[in-house]
């Protein structure tokens, strides 16, 4: 199992649990949640890095390359759209949005480690 | 211990919310909204790729990604625009949607070879955990909360 895999899928977890627990508390966005979701923002620029690194040395990308950047450009969008569009409204489902970031980035880092293993596509 | 502040505070969107148009947007709205986004993402990007490289292979079903991923974008703006124009346009926009992830998911299933390949609708959009399928009935309900006209009237 890729490392890098493991600790996205941590990150983004631990981020859905804190905004959804928050939400559920009623709270509005706070320094936690944002953090959480700067975080698995942070892990995508990391894992991309990686991947570069990975694609230059010892184990390049076995699906289409295309695909799989496509997939990352896209993603290192979502939690930035999510924050965006949270921090209008200071209600407790501002936080459900921001859980949605991290679950939707767990999803498509799994579709990334599919394709970078050269797992069947679409 | 802070419920009551925050419960103040909802209903103080609430009241707020049922006093403009763009209510949509607001409280749950934005958690709908969201989700219809990505989806508006994930189809687009989807029926983008399969178009462009297979599409040969089952045009029916490729074209059909294509129309699931309109219907997402223009519920997910409808959704977030204010008006009652941008109202009518959810509707429509949300309903098509409810009909297209049930007729395509039954047709995946009695005649799957006319569906040999996967759109976001196919088994009731069993591929995004079956998120397609609940999402308009969501949608449905919260535009009937939200009705221009019904609270503010």
């Amino acid at each position: 199992m890729d490392p890098f895999f493991l600790i996205g899928t941590l990150v983004c977890a631990v981020s859905a649990l804190l905004c959804i627990g928050a939400a559920l508390l009623r709270q509005p966005p706070n320094d936690i949640t944002i953090l959480s979701v700067a975080a698995v923002e942070l892990f995508l620029l990391v894992y991309g890095v990686g991947a570069v690194i990975r694609q230059l040395t010892f184990e390049p990308v076995l699906g289409e390359a295309w695909e799989f950047w496509g997939y990352l450009l896209t993603a290192l969008f979502v939690p930035i759209g999510a924050f965006w569009w949270s921090i209008v409204e200071k209600t407790r489902w501002s936080n459900f949005v921001l859980a949605a970031a991290g679950l939707t980035v767990f999803v498509m880092l799994f579709r990334m480690e599919q394709i970078w293993d050269g797992v069947a596509g679409l | 211990m802070t419920e009551a502040r925050d419960d103040q505070g909802a209903g103080a969107v609430r009241a707020g919310a049922a006093a403009t148009a763009s209510s949509r947007s607001s409280g749950p709205g934005r958690l709908l909204i969201a989700v219809y986004g990505v989806f508006a993402l994930a189809a687009t990007a989807r029926a983008g790729y399969q178009i462009a490289t297979k599409f040969g292979e089952a045009p029916v079903a490729y074209l059909l990604s294509a129309v699931a991923a309109v219907v997402y974008i223009v519920a997910t703006v409808s959704l977030a625009r204010p008006g009652a124009r941008a109202y009518r346009v959810s509707v429509v926009a949300v309903a098509t949607e409810l009909i297209g992830v049930v007729t395509v998911g039954l047709l995946s299933i009695v005649d799957a070879q006319a569906f040999p390949s996967e759109t976001v609708w196919s088994a009731f959009g069993r591929g995004y955990g079956f998120v397609p399928l609940v999402l308009p009935v969501l949608g449905l309900l919260w535009l009937r909360r939200t009705r221009p006209g019904s609270a503010s009237a």
